[in-house]
């Protein structure tokens, strides 16, 4: 590694042209288009209008063999690595690399996690830039730090020191959480805790007649949310009679929770329905328990169709066979050599720790990871060979594409009509679930923002609701009011980044750049009130860490005259543009029908017809307070679901204007007494009490599902505690994007090549939140 | 044996005529070899093949014109595009560094590629980018500033344009690329879509001034009276055209960045590429040259004090660079169109329209 980065600055100082070498290369650092993880959402805002990194002479370009420098954006997964392998071996030398992002570096955030690796094992890195997630003026500085190594300018970067901490003694008295771990070795998981509450009387006797002879034990599990136990058996026909009797016509989350000292598996479905109105906010959960050995479970992707990638994901992890799915046996998210069936407790990653042991060995954190050998695509030799026989081409597509994101699909096209398109997700997958068996509670609320950190707020306040459902723990009415406000802020902001993606997928740069711009502004007022750009963690269990100041408040109330007045232009230029009507209208259309059946959800599913908003039918925060209404369409094409997210943002902007009105004359704590305890003068800042408020936090024993609108659509965190221990005993996510994905592939049947970039820009597809 | 005094006699008769460097240029001609030099360069059709508005001026134009349209593309995106490598002069030395960069980079050659013909055809590009150049009329009604006088000059303009496509389709075959192959193909389908409208327009231009000599052409749009005011159907169609042949947006279909990768130019690296980038804008030059003199009356203009034919050049040159500007432009304003759209625009839309130019055109030059 060390001697090729040598090499590069060999051939860039060699010959009597060198200084003509030096000064091209400095200013004409093309960074070849790769986006590898989330930091990429700064990327795009350090090359956009505000900070322009096209002032430096770096033109981002799409193809490898073009440029001569990559900025690596953070996490590089396992399968990752070998995209990555390649495309620094197609680029001509001299080439130079840079990676942004803590978890480039060792990790990060998900140091210990299964399926990262580390890029310096990879490639030889020129600059790290560090952040979590970085700013666009870090990243810039680090274009320039290379453009100085060009010419061979020393720049002092940190230099590492050990110093002695005056206070060092004092540290140690401080109290300190006890390390995140299963306190219990034999716990008992149950998922059908049963709760009293005031709610379901009927709908359990309904279900109890529907399922005559069919059930074990049907239990109300809290407000909203019915659990129903059955048999291996008799699970087909119990889901068959759910869907058709109960017109529950949609899975939310399939889950496996392993209970190795009992020789089960529990594998559980959540379904709910988007056809019988009051029904929508409920959700049925319908498990079965299986023996350890042999798992195998009939699968029930005839009766929903939207089960079927959660379930091929679940078969990933578990090794449990869902019969019946045709996904099975293959790898559909992890990487040949990522661990098989990583989330199994069996398979151990490393402890975290906050103090570090005197002879603690360093080298178990910083373990190298062998880079990739080969180069893996999962198509095989049959596939291209049927291909060709019915004249038809294979075109791959991604991870490395200017228009691809971090998701392969691959193509056969017949024609300029695609066929078949086999998706692939997980590039991204930094391995989530798993990482948080291994954390505190609270240690999750910024592993879980990682999920999207351009829409952080709202993956944020799905993770912190279900802890406040769980402990049942009633936020203050200012706080509710605040939280409604970033919520809609990052909404927004969500919005923002992908019509960005959309206009450039349609290769209108400008649209791109307006959209950034109005996102900078979003991102500065939401600065204001947490001091991050993309990263806050401001939400906490309880309320939020900080109250927000009147100044903060007014600058949101200009924001929404400014967005107002910005967004207009953005609507000339891009959104009634003909050509962009031209290419978006009846294109990759979703009926009502097929949307139910994939299970879409967010605006996408309401731009299908179906009026379904969680804010809505099961209100939450300070929504219920608030005057605006939910945006339906009937077109379900990618202009009908663009136009849609276009309009709920209008509504956004009403909801925050309303927000910061009353806002302003509810005065109170902004965290609840209920979780403060003893540390009553945390009410209004949580600074300096916040492990000791935080640190210990145990749920109660059971299962605690809760679903939340975010930006794109329904986010569902559902833990399961073990009633003892200070980490979740089972995290499940389901992200929005990852739901989306089915009826993103089933958009694209039929449609023309160039209209895959209509529909993933018009689904806001962010694969980071997809894959975890 | 070729008579030396006969060859330089001809050329002092047929010489750019500047009053201002006349002073200056009348004791160097005296001169034994240096005046045979000034004679060569200063001899009307070298001049404009070689110096203005040939060559040495789409040189020229190949390193400010990108730099053009990502300054002003960056203006319209509110941000200010390349800027720190000359922070004084707003960045316009930005190419100078991108092609020197070209030039220093290892040019790769994936073995599955057609080594010789892969290597071949940027270079032969020039062919039929620079032949066209060979006809134009730089000058202005009554004052021919052309390098071969040719009453099929315009047919042959055309028929050279016309071939530029099949020295894509060549790139895009050698580079044996799944992302080049449905470029090409792109190309190829476009190549139809655009040629034949813009051959009828090109003969409604020589309905309307009845002839194809591009002395006549020039000659037809005295005064005011511009090809463009005489027939402006043919002049949007003509335009939409260029656009579509230069591959700009909203017809970037072919180099489609998002969708196949710059197509045929997927795996071109180095210099070959710097050479592959260029070719568009080279193809954008010979056009716009041959929309000014076709439709914005040649080299027509107030005669610049001093520089005598030269200003018509210079007028020429500046015409042909608002065309162009236009056309960068638009990478701000539209998006792309997808391949059978941009089909049926080309088939539908701008044929009717070229016919209805061909009509217009008989009309007019019957009135007229």
């Amino acid at each position: 590694m060390e001697e090729y980065k040598n090499a590069n600055m060999r051939i860039i100082n060699s010959g009597p042209l060198a200084p003509f070498r030096k000064w091209a290369s400095k200013w004409s650092l093309w960074p070849c288009h790769f986006i590898t993880s989330c930091c990429g959402v700064e990327l795009a805002h350090a090359f956009a209008a505000g900070y322009d990194g096209e002032r430096l002479g770096t033109l981002n370009m799409g193809i490898s063999r073009q440029s001569n420098y990559i900025i690596i954006e953070g996490t590089i997964t396992r399968k990752m690595a070998r995209a990555l392998q390649f495309v620094w071996g197609q680029m001509p030398d001299p080439k130079f690399v840079n990676v942004i992002g803590a978890c480039g570096e060792r990790g990060g955030i998900f140091w210990n996690s299964y399926n990262i690796t580390h890029p310096s094992d990879i490639v030889p890195v020129d600059f790290f830039i560090p952040g979590c997630p970085i700013t666009p003026e870090a990243l810039l500085r680090g274009v320039r730090a290379t453009q100085d190594k060009i010419v061979g300018i020393d720049r002092k970067t940190i230099e590492f020191k050990r110093v002695e901490l005056p206070f060092e003694k004092q540290l140690e008295e401080r109290m300190v959480p006890t390390s995140p771990k299963l306190f219990a070795p034999t716990p008992l998981i149950k998922v059908d805790v049963k709760r009293e509450v005031d709610w379901g009387k009927e709908l359990e006797d309904n279900l109890k007649n529907k399922l005559e002879g069919l059930y074990e034990s049907i239990t109300i599990t809290g407000k909203s949310s019915i659990a129903i136990k059955t048999t291996q058996e008799n699970l087909k026909e119990v889901a068959q009679k759910l869907r058709e009797q109960m017109k529950l016509d949609h899975v939310k989350s399939v889950n496996v929770i392993e209970v190795p000292h009992e020789r089960k598996f529990i594998v559980e479905y959540i379904i709910s329905s988007y056809t019988e109105e009051e029904l929508m906010p409920v959700l049925v959960t319908v498990f079965v328990e299986i023996g350890l050995k042999d798992p195998k479970i009939e699968s029930l992707t005839s009766i929903w169709e939207s089960a079927n990638y959660s379930e091929r994901e679940m078969h990933e992890f578990f090794g449990v066979l869902f019969d019946g799915n045709k996904g099975m046996g293959k790898k559909f998210i992890l990487a040949p050599d990522t661990p098989d069936l990583p989330l199994r407790k069996e398979f151990k990653i490393p402890e975290e720790r906050y103090v570090f042991e005197k002879d603690m060995p360093l080298d178990e954190l910083m373990v190298p990871i062998e880079p990739p050998k080969d180069l893996y695509i999962p198509i095989s030799e049959e596939f291209i060979e049927e291909a060709y026989d019915n004249d038809e081409i294979v075109v791959p597509i991604g991870p490395h594409h200017a228009g691809s994101g971090h998701l392969r699909v691959t193509f056969r096209i017949k024609g300029d009509i695609i066929v078949e398109a086999i998706p692939e997700p997980g590039f991204v997958h930094r391995s989530m679930e798993k990482l948080a068996e291994n954390r505190l509670y609270i240690q999750n609320v910024p592993l879980f923002e990682r999920l999207a950190i351009n829409d952080p707020v709202n993956m944020n306040l799905g993770y912190v609701r279900t802890l406040e459902n769980a402990l049942g723990i009633e936020v203050p009415e200012r706080a509710q009011y605040l939280r409604t406000i970033m919520a809609e802020l990052s909404r927004i902001e969500a919005f923002y980044y992908d019509s960005g993606i959309f206009s450039l997928f349609f290769g209108h740069t400008t649209g791109f750049m307006y959209s950034m711009a109005i996102r900078e502004m979003v991102i500065e007022v939401l600065m204001g009130m947490t001091g991050s750009r993309s990263g806050p963690s401001f939400l906490v269990p309880g309320g939020i860490r900080r109250d927000i100041s009147d100044d903060v408040l007014k600058l949101t109330d200009n924001l929404t005259f400014a967005i107002h007045k910005r967004m207009k232009k953005f609507e000339d230029i891009f959104v009634y543009n003909p050509v962009t009507i031209a290419r978006a209208k009846g294109v990759g259309v979703l009926t009502k029908a097929d949307a139910i059946r994939c299970g879409i959800v967010g605006p996408f599913l309401r731009a299908s017809g179906v009026n379904y908003d969680i804010r809505k039918i099961a209100p939450y925060e300070a929504y219920d307070k608030l005057d605006w209404e939910v945006t339906t369409g009937d077109d379900g094409d990618c202009l009908g679901r663009f136009l849609g997210r276009l309009a709920e943002i209008k509504e956004s902007v009403r909801i925050i204007k309303q927000a910061v009105d009353a806002v302003r004359s509810i005065k109170g704590p902004i965290l609840s007494a209920d979780i403060l305890g003893e540390y009553k003068e945390a009410a209004s800042d949580i600074k300096g009490n916040f492990f000791r408020v935080f640190g210990n936090l145990v749920l109660p024993k059971g299962e605690w599902t809760t679903i939340t609108e975010a930006g794109r659509g329904t986010l569902l965190f559902s833990i399961i505690s073990d009633g003892e221990s200070n980490v979740p005993y089972r995290v499940r996510v389901i992200s929005p994007c990852w739901m989306n994905l089915r009826g993103f592939m089933e958009a694209l049947k039929g449609a023309r090549y160039a209209d895959f970039w209509a529909v993933y820009g018009s689904f806001g597809y962010f694969p980071p939140e997809a894959d975890r | 044996m070729i008579d030396i005094n006969a060859v330089i006699s001809m050329m002092m008769n047929n010489q750019v005529d500047i009053p201002l460097l006349q002073p200056l240029l009348k004791p160097m001609l005296e001169m034994p070899l240096v005046g045979y030099l000034i004679a060569l360069v200063l001899w009307k059709p070298f001049f404009v093949l070689i110096l203005m508005p040939g060559f040495a001026t789409l040189g020229i134009m190949l390193l400010i014109l990108p730099w053009i349209e990502r300054k002003m593309v960056g203006r319209m995106q509110w941000r200010v595009g390349p800027r720190e490598i000359s922070p004084h002069t707003r960045g316009i030395i930005q190419l100078l560094a991108d092609s020197l960069r070209f030039l220093f980079q290892e040019v790769i050659i994936h073995k599955d590629a057609h080594r010789s013909y892969f290597l071949q055809f940027p270079f032969l590009y020039f062919i039929p980018v620079l032949l066209p150049l060979l006809f134009i009329n730089a000058g202005t009604a009554g004052n021919p500033l052309v390098p071969i006088v040719s009453d099929y000059g315009l047919q042959l303009m055309v028929a050279l344009i016309c071939l530029m496509p099949v020295f894509i389709l060549g790139v895009g075959w050698a580079s044996n690329n799944r992302f080049a192959f449905i470029g090409t193909v792109r190309e190829a389908f476009l190549y139809f879509a655009y040629e034949i409208p813009f051959i009828i327009v090109v003969l409604a231009m020589i309905v309307l001034y009845g002839t194809s000599n591009t002395v006549g052409v020039v000659n037809a749009q005295s005064g005011v009276w511009w090809g463009i005011i005489q027939n402006p159907l043919a002049a949007l169609t003509f335009f939409i055209a260029m656009v579509m042949a230069t591959a700009r947006l909203p017809f970037e279909i072919p180099e489609a960045d998002q969708e196949v990768s710059f197509g045929p130019f997927v795996e071109y690296s180095g210099i070959a590429f710097g050479l592959a980038y260029v070719m568009g804008y080279e193809k954008m030059y010979v056009l716009s040259a041959l929309m000014t003199m076709l439709f914005l009356g040649g080299g027509s203009g107030p005669v610049i004090p001093g520089l005598g034919e030269l200003s018509y050049a210079i007028w020429f040159v500046l015409k042909t660079l608002i065309v162009l500007v236009v056309m960068a432009n638009l990478r701000g304003v539209y998006p792309r169109y997808r391949l059978d759209q941009a089909l049926k625009i080309g088939w539908g839309a701008m044929l009717i329209l070229a016919l209805v130019a061909v009509a217009w055109s008989l009309v007019m030059g019957v009135i007229l």
